[in-house]
């Protein structure tokens, strides 16, 4: 008797097909979020603010109630929603130049209010929709188009963590950083989603999960070379590892 | 402060808190707001009294945020506002763009005070062009309402979430400092306007359904073509039922007193002693800035002699009397720039010059 | 005695998955894509596949949509 071992998650809409580059992380993101709302049973009871870049096609692949933020303002449309619907579950999906560039003001405030809400952010260090810029989490030394030489500090300053600055806010329940770069830190990223919304239907705050992901096309790699990327050279940077967990406070 | 509900008699109350007061009792569930002179009393009165009736609040971290708090807000098919002023309204086109693409009902109270930049806080009517044109991207129309005293202030309050929710349309209503600030009698009727369903569009959570998306991103043109066909029948839709207008003495005017605003009391009352000096001097007064009484104005510019429109701007309103003119006769302007409308000696001075 | 299925469709020839099954048992195809990319199947002739699931974990497209173990 055969047992299935894997199916496509219930939330995703019938027939979806991603339409993120071969090989990018977007796609698994997507899914393991739409397998924890399947396992929490919260599709039905979600709304989620898109933000814009490669992750605004989240709604043509996720089948929640959605409404596109302009960009940067996806913690802000969040927080309207939460404060008029407090019994929703509510998410947000950005990238980082949504997240942590142009939306960081709306991003912080929304931690430091500690809004019930669960924001999920992509780094992969460029702006990927616009074909490949250089971002606010683009590493030292990074080419992009916009730093043809690599990242220097005199011109660009540098980098942002942005689990570490969100784990620092009063309002924030829980902050991680997680990668999808082998099966193992998928399932990880998972259970770290899975938490982040738990938390969340529990009133306990603002949750918060950073993904080191790939962009395979800007980046100029193969899709495996871009895990490698995220292991040898992100991982340096960016340490993934739980920054903040009230829950887990409260047990010691 | 305290909330009043339906008044017997009228009460003595500053525009700016008469307007917080309506909106609360026009069932608003949610404000955003961060503070700019001399709007701040709106949002003042809001932190107390939502909080105390178990509504949302939010002192939001910029105007930025506020307005689409007011976007997720509305997603949900809930009440909900933000005030502001001119420079901070500034930073809100893009969302009253997004917010007019995705058809959401957005209400928001400007207060307008002097500009372009920082300017100053005296009253003036520096955002007629903020407000009917906007400065989002796209093409887009918000419903703009004009209140001229505190008890209309109250009765445009009611109306812009009544108009808002009828036509899923930001609206915008468009007082200035001097209404904002100053103190006149008011009544508080109850909200005179039924409530509108919107369990066909509102985001609940896809119980039962599909999910429903709230979106303006349409990556072919040709969907964009059908979107604002579809969006522009509505403004037709909008122009054709909600114009509004007060129109005094023009069955046998030579002359047109145009005005809109607080600055309008002062040209009612210069007609008023003109009609004693038995100059033939009619009025009105456009109540909706958006839709405009264009035809009315038309209609009028073939049986009388001259317009002469008054704002405390340099000129705004002034070129939509001109479109709606047509060329058929003169339009005169009298301003002051920026500050307390033109006094009534003044503008009659105006009338009895031009009229020679 | 697993199985995969792969949904030909949704294959974008990333090749993510062929190095993360433990047993080798996905091997680019003959078959191309629109872009003329060769698309991945599954190979399984000696019966080896432990039904694992880290090929569908693994890749980004939905294209291994269903895998069953023994």
């Amino acid at each position: 008797m055969a047992v299935q071992t894997f199916k496509l998650p219930k939330s995703l809409k019938e027939g979806a097909k991603f339409s993120f580059c071969p090989g990018c992380d977007h796609g698994v993101a997507v899914r393991i979020l739409a397998e924890v709302l399947d396992e929490l049973g919260l599709t039905e009871n979600t709304i989620t603010a898109t933000s814009i870049g490669c992750s605004v096609t989240i709604y043509d692949f996720i089948n929640v109630d959605a409404i596109e933020a302009p960009h940067g303002r996806a913690l802000a449309e969040a927080t309207g929603i939460k404060r008029a619907r407090p019994d929703k579950c509510v998410f947000t999906y950005q990238g980082d130049g949504d997240f942590a560039s142009i939306g960081i003001g709306e991003s912080l405030h929304c931690a430091l209010r500690g809004e019930n809400i669960t924001a999920i952010c992509i780094n992969n260090t460029t702006y990927g929709m616009t074909g490949g810029q250089l971002g606010p989490t683009t590493l030292l030394g990074q080419k992009t188009t916009t730093s043809p030489t690599g990242r220097n500090v005199e011109y660009y300053g540098y980098p942002i963590k942005i689990a570490e600055h969100i784990a620092l806010c009063d309002g924030t329940a829980y902050s991680a950083r997680v990668s999808l770069d082998t099966v193992a830190n998928i399932k990880k990223a998972k259970q770290a989603i899975k938490k982040a919304f738990e938390i969340q239907m529990k009133g306990l705050g603002f949750t918060f999960i950073e993904i080191l992901s790939t962009c395979p096309t800007n980046w100029k790699m193969t899709p495996e070379q871009a895990h490698d990327r995220v292991r040898n050279q992100m991982m340096e940077v960016f340490k993934p590892g739980v920054y903040k967990d009230i829950t887990a406070e409260k047990t010691v | 402060m305290e909330c009043l509900q339906k008044t017997k008699k009228k009460v003595l109350m500053k525009g700016n808190y008469a307007i917080a007061n309506a909106a609360v009792m026009a069932g608003c569930e949610c404000y955003f707001g961060y503070p700019i002179t001399p709007q701040s009393e709106i949002g003042e009165f809001m932190s107390g009294k939502m909080q105390e009736l178990k509504r949302a609040y939010v002192s939001a971290e910029s105007e930025l945020a506020a307005i689409n708090m007011v976007i997720g807000a509305c997603s949900t098919g809930a009440k909900a506002m933000t005030s502001s002023s001119s420079c901070a309204v500034s930073l809100m086109q893009e969302a009253i763009s997004y917010a007019s693409a995705d058809e959401l009902p957005i209400v928001l109270v400007s207060v307008m005070r002097g500009g372009p930049g920082l300017g100053n806080i005296y009253p003036s009517q520096g955002d007629y062009n903020q407000a009917v044109i906007g400065g989002g991207n796209g093409d887009y129309q918000t419903i703009v309402l004009a209140p001229s005293t505190v008890q209309e202030c109250v009765d445009l309050t009611y109306k812009a979430f009544y108009l808002a929710h009828k036509y899923k349309n930001p609206t915008i209503l468009l007082a200035d400092g001097l209404l904002g600030q100053m103190m006149e009698p008011v009544e508080f009727t109850e909200y005179p306007y039924p409530e509108i369903d919107n369990s066909s569009w509102a985001l609940s959570g896809a119980k039962g359904r599909n999910g429903r998306i709230i979106r303006s991103y349409a990556p072919l043109a040709e969907n964009q073509c059908v979107f604002l066909n579809k969006l522009y029948g509505k403004y037709k839709q909008i122009e054709e039922n909600e114009t509004e207008w007060e129109e005094i003495d023009t069955e046998d005017a030579d002359i047109v007193l145009i005005s809109f605003g607080s600055p309008s009391r002062n040209v009612k009352s210069a007609m008023k002693i003109c009609r004693k000096e038995g100059l033939k001097v009619g009025f009105l007064r456009p109540i909706t800035l958006w839709p405009f009484p264009s035809k009315r104005i038309a209609e009028l510019s073939k049986k009388v002699k001259m317009f002469l429109d008054i704002e405390v701007n340099m000129g705004q309103m002034l070129k939509d009397v001109k479109l709606a003119v047509n060329g058929a006769v003169p339009v005169e302007f009298f301003n002051r720039p920026v500050g307390n409308p033109p006094e009534v000696d003044d503008i009659v001075n105006k009338i009895r010059e031009i009229m020679k | 005695m697993g199985k995969i299925v792969i949904d030909e469709s949704r294959c974008k020839a990333c090749y993510l998955c062929i190095d993360e099954c433990p047993k080798k048992l996905i091997k680019k195809s003959e078959k191309t894509n629109k872009l003329g990319d060769h698309l991945v199947e599954f190979c399984d002739p000696n019966n080896e596949c432990l039904g694992c699931a880290m090929c569908a974990t693994r890749c980004p497209d939905l294209a291994i949509c269903e895998v069953y173990k023994g």
